[in-house]
């Protein structure tokens, strides 16, 4: 057999106007496959690797992140350093952003600037999503640690301000001028927070997974944190136990109720009424290190999709849920679902 | 003793002398010669399925590593990240660390990740080269559950002092230089070799994993790029130092040391810039053995001592804005072992042998990163005793039972028994049936138990229980020999270790497997002359069926009896190296069918290792000038230019040759 043959193979045509999810599946790392699945929960009809299929083009390796601006798919591909464009009613490729050293997450600023984090950069890129370059850095370097901080991670915008939690071996969220791309104040959280969220307060809650246990850079119990609008300041709101692994914060499109997961996935209420739930049992066993690995929750329907990637070295799974926890559906997934990206109607 | 049945000059030099293999030691060994008559019915070696490599083969192989003369030559499937890059071994369906490797008898595995790369060590190096499969390995040491990979070096008492120096220069840059020197009387002797090898290893490929897009008719295209960042450099000492005080002890000293610097190259999809994501890895490593073998009457005593060494260094380097090249991991490792045996052996003439060893070894690791601080600090000490029995019984039936008791740290480790039986089927005919059936454990390495993060401490050993048989027969008539075995094998191991990424973001090693690996292993070799004419024909098939039998995660868990990952169902080679007075030619021919990455064994078209096809050919000359004996031989790899893959997305070197030119005094 010859590559020739393998990569020359006639390509469905789509045309999907209506509302749909994409899955980002990060395949293994530095085995370059990484896959994109879309899901329509009008249907349930699930296309299996639609950017390769479309396009004749593997994403690459470790799909992180996608985020959709106007009718384009912005798929943050983190160990190719590049994020690739799309038609999201079509799936063709539009372009793509490379220059990045290992980008995770992309947030729009205007048409034609956003932000794309990094991990190793220590500085978060500044994009034209228009011209597809790299235009600037903010350099977000703490040149003292011995952690090399920071790495950033997930972005929230809360008026002229961009936050940005900073996971690896450390314990802040930053925040970034967007008139001015710097850094001009640092939020310290708790140990090594993984995901953020903006309810409809604008209140900025953080999900800090305490560290690795053993790590030289130290642990402590996991803790779910609230940040006024505006504040500078984190408040604790929930304590873990020590050894709970917390990750995947995410919440609702109304904003009043948050998810994630913890083993078996939670609910809790942002006013704070009772203490967080669960809502959805994980159907592994005792300490078993595997299991649900994505969460997110329809912005519109309110439905919770939970991502399994099983062993991660085989096809994974997606849970859909009322937002009561009801089971709706599961469909097949690529490598290691990681993310979930929830597309409006395209007109 | 192996049976001398013609002796001639070898084609090319004698780089390699040819010798005997048996069960006795090389003290008695005799010089050059080119068809054995090994002995296949050997009571010490009864229901054991072993491979001694030919010195032919090791000889057209010289100037290559292991990993292609593993992976070309036999059935060991040879998992390789790219030319030049890691090569692990995958013996009989099980994972890289089930592959014990010893070099002069003493164990090279790292006891930090257990298992071997292959593409380290150069066959340059090499005198013999024997395998044994499965529980054979047992003969020893445990921990073998696929088998053993046994490298050994040898004096050569008869032969005069000499001089060789060996130049290859190839495609990708590639430039191997080889400079041994043996000196010594029938006393003393010794020997040293030094090596260096280097290549810059930029062959191109279309890249796939690249997206050129037309800006006006959108139309996407694939680069073609260089396999950038992938060159190694890699050289070494070897000394041997033999002494001979009288003719029945021999004392022995040896010392391998090696530096290989090795760039690792960024995933082939990698679009970043120019100066991020830059990874390199630097091994070093020192081994030494001292031996004293005597034999008397009562039989063999050896004592042996050995000391290995390691130091790797992995660094990534990415560029930050402002700061320049900044590592974002820089992992020191060390890795220090002691070997120490004691062995006697007795009544190897008779119908009933014994023989008991004892083994204690002393392990003592550490790895840090001095970006993260990560990093963990560990020691092992091992114990191992075996004892075993042999009897003949009329040339006909040959019974074998070792067992094996070890503690690690003070704790008892299950007993490891061992039963063989070959069976002569024919009086006089070298046709024999044979079987074994054992019980073998592989303890988690010291990474399995501490590495931070993710290191489990609760892990078990992983426990393997054998059965298998076969039949060997050879025939030789009048300057040709023809060797055939069949093996079949079903081995369970429970407790398989896997590391699996989990939630918390690092992987973790767990015993969530049980895997039944079964087989089927089957050499022909078919060699001799006529007159001026001598060829050597040889060929391996392995069906290899190693399938996970562990418990499903979870309800969608599709990978329970499927094939494990990276490991072909089908795989075989040829091999045919023909001689002509000063002419020789060499075909080698390599197949190996898909291979998954999935543990469900999906295939898309997206990653597939797709079955591939090897053909290399090799001619030359060697001929003498006065004193000097010379060699010239050109050699084609991948003559077909076929692409192929043995991991995702990296693709392997087209055609590409290799000129070596070998002078020796």
């Amino acid at each position: 057999m010859k590559d020739d043959q393998l990569w020359d193979f006639e390509r469905p045509v789509y045309d999907i106007p209506f509302n749909g999810i994409f899955v980002t599946n990060e395949g293994n790392f530095m085995y370059g496959n990484a896959s994109l699945t879309y899901y329509d929960p009008e249907t349930r009809e699930v296309y299996d690797d639609v950017f390769f299929n479309t396009n004749a083009i593997p994403l690459g390796d470790v799909a992180h992140s996608m985020t959709i601006r106007d009718s384009l798919g912005y798929v943050v591909v983190n160990n190719s350093g590049r994020i690739y464009i799309f038609n999201t009613r079509t799936f063709e490729m539009k372009g793509k952003i490379t220059g990045l050293t290992s980008p995770r997450y992309i947030h729009f600023i205007s048409e034609t600037k956003a932000y794309v984090t990094d991990l190793y950069a220590r500085s978060i890129a500044v994009v034209n999503p228009a011209t597809m370059e790299v235009t600037g850095a903010i350099p977000v370097s703490n040149s003292n640690s011995n952690f090399y901080q920071h790495s950033t991670e997930q972005m929230l915008q809360y008026d002229r301000f961009v936050y940005t939690n900073c996971w690896s071996y450390d314990n802040q969220v930053l925040v970034i001028d967007a008139e001015t791309d710097r850094v001009v104040d640092s939020i310290e959280v708790l140990k090594q927070p993984n995901s953020m969220v903006l309810d409809r307060h604008q209140t900025l809650w953080v999900l800090c997974d305490g560290g690795v246990e053993g790590s030289p850079y130290g642990t402590e119990p996991p803790g779910l944190l609230k940040i006024g609008a505006g504040s500078t300041e984190a408040e604790i709101v929930h304590r873990f136990s020590s050894g709970e692994m917390p990750t995947e914060l995410k919440i609702n499109g109304g904003g009043d109720t948050l998810y994630f997961i913890n083993g078996d996935v939670y609910r809790y209420a942002v006013n704070g009424a009772t203490d967080p739930e669960v809502l959805i049992e994980s159907p592994y066993e005792g300490t078993m290190v595997t299991g649900f690995y994505g969460l997110d929750v329809d912005p519109v329907s309110s439905e919770v999709y939970v991502a399994d990637a099983i062993d991660f070295v085989q096809r994974g799974m997606v849970y859909r849920f009322t937002s009561e926890g009801v089971p709706v559906d599961t469909f097949r997934t690529g490598i290691a679902p990681g993310g979930f990206c929830f597309k409006p109607a395209v007109p | 003793m192996g049976r001398v049945v013609w002796i001639m000059a070898v084609a090319g030099l004698s780089v390699f002398p040819l010798y005997s293999q048996g069960i006795q030691d090389s003290v008695y060994a005799i010089e050059e010669v080119a068809i054995t008559v090994e002995q296949i019915f050997v009571k010490e070696q009864a229901g054991m399925k072993q491979t001694n490599v030919d010195s032919m083969v090791l000889h057209n192989k010289v100037s290559l590593s292991l990993s292609d003369l593993l992976s070309e030559n036999t059935s060991v499937f040879i998992k390789n990240h790219g030319r030049g890059a890691l090569a692990t071994a995958s013996f009989r369906g099980t994972s890289a660390s089930h592959t014990q490797v010893s070099w002069n008898g003493i164990n090279i595995n790292s006891p930090m990740a257990g298992m071997v790369d292959f593409s380290l060590i150069p066959v340059y190096i090499i005198d013999e080269l024997n395998l044994k499969h499965g529980s054979a390995s047992l003969a020893d040491r445990s921990g073998g559950i696929g088998g053993s990979i046994n490298i050994n070096n040898r004096a050569e008492w008869n032969e005069k002092s000499s001089v060789g120096y060996l130049q290859g220069i190839g495609s990708y840059s590639t430039f191997d230089e080889f400079l041994q020197v043996g000196v010594g009387n029938s006393k003393i002797r010794s020997k040293t070799r030094l090596y260096h090898n280097y290549s810059k290893n930029d062959y191109t490929f279309i890249n796939h994993g690249i997206a050129i897009i037309d800006p006006v008719s959108g139309d996407i295209t694939n680069p073609i790029d260089t396999n950038d960042h992938a060159a190694y450099l890699r050289y070494g000492l070897l000394q041997e130092i033999y002494y001979r005080p009288g003719s029945n002890h021999v004392v022995s000293l040896k010392y391998w040391g090696q530096f290989a610097d090795r760039t690792i190259p960024k995933p082939t999809s990698y679009e970043g810039p120019d100066n991020s994501n830059l990874n390199n890895q630097v091994d070093r490593d020192h081994r030494l053995v001292a031996d004293w073998k005597y034999y008397g009457d009562f039989g063999k005593v050896m004592v042996r001592s050995g000391y290995a060494g390691k130091r790797l260094d992995y660094n990534q380097m990415n560029r930050v804005p402002g700061l320049g090249l900044i590592p974002a991991i820089w992992s020191e490792s060390r890795q220090q072992s002691l070997y120490n045996t004691l062995s006697y052996s007795g009544g190897t003439k008779g119908d009933l042998s014994w023989e008991g060893t004892i083994d204690l070894n002393y392990h003592q690791v550490g790895s840090a990163d001095s970006v993260s601080s990560a990093g963990y600090t560990g020691h092992r000490n091992e114990l191992s005793t075996m004892f075993a029995v042999r009897k003949s019984f009329n040339d006909r039936v040959n019974l074998n039972l070792m067992l094996r008791q070890e503690w690690v740290d003070g704790k008892r480790v299950p007993f490891i028994p061992y039963f063989g039986m070959d069976v002569r089927l024919i009086q006089g005919v070298d046709l024999v049936v044979k079987g074994n059936i054992a019980r073998n454990y592989h303890l988690p390495t010291l990474n399995d138990l501490y590495w931070q993060p993710g290191g489990n401490p609760g892990l078990l050993p992983e426990e393997g229980f054998t059965m298998e048989g076969g039949v060997a027969y050879q025939q030789e008539l009048s300057g040709h020999l023809l060797k055939t075995e069949l093996s079949l094998y079903r081995s369970h191991i429970e407790n398989w270790i896997i590391w699996i990424p989990s939630y918390r973001g690092f992987w973790e090693p767990r015993n969530i497997r049980r895997v039944l690996s079964k087989g089927v292993e089957c050499n022909i070799e078919l060699q001799g002359y006529f007159s001026e004419f001598n060829y050597r024909l040889s060929a391996t098939y392995g069906y290899t069926s190693a399938v996970n039998e562990g418990d499903p995660l979870v309800w969608s868990d599709e990978s329970y009896g499927k094939q494990l990952v990276y490991i072909p169902l089908h795989s075989g080679n040829m091999m045919a190296h023909l001689g002509w007075g000063n002419l020789f030619f060499t075909y080698q021919y390599s197949a190996y069918s898909e291979r998954c990455t999935t543990s469900s064994n999906d295939v898309t078209r997206r990653d597939r290792l797709y079955p591939y096809f090897m053909n290399d050919i090799s001619a030359g000359s060697s001929f003498r000038l006065k004193r000097l004996d010379l060699s010239l031989e050109v050699k084609v790899n991948n003559l077909f230019n076929e692409p192929y893959h043995t991991i995702l997305y990296r693709p392997m070197p087209g055609r590409n040759w290799q000129l070596v030119f070998k002078i020796q005094i």
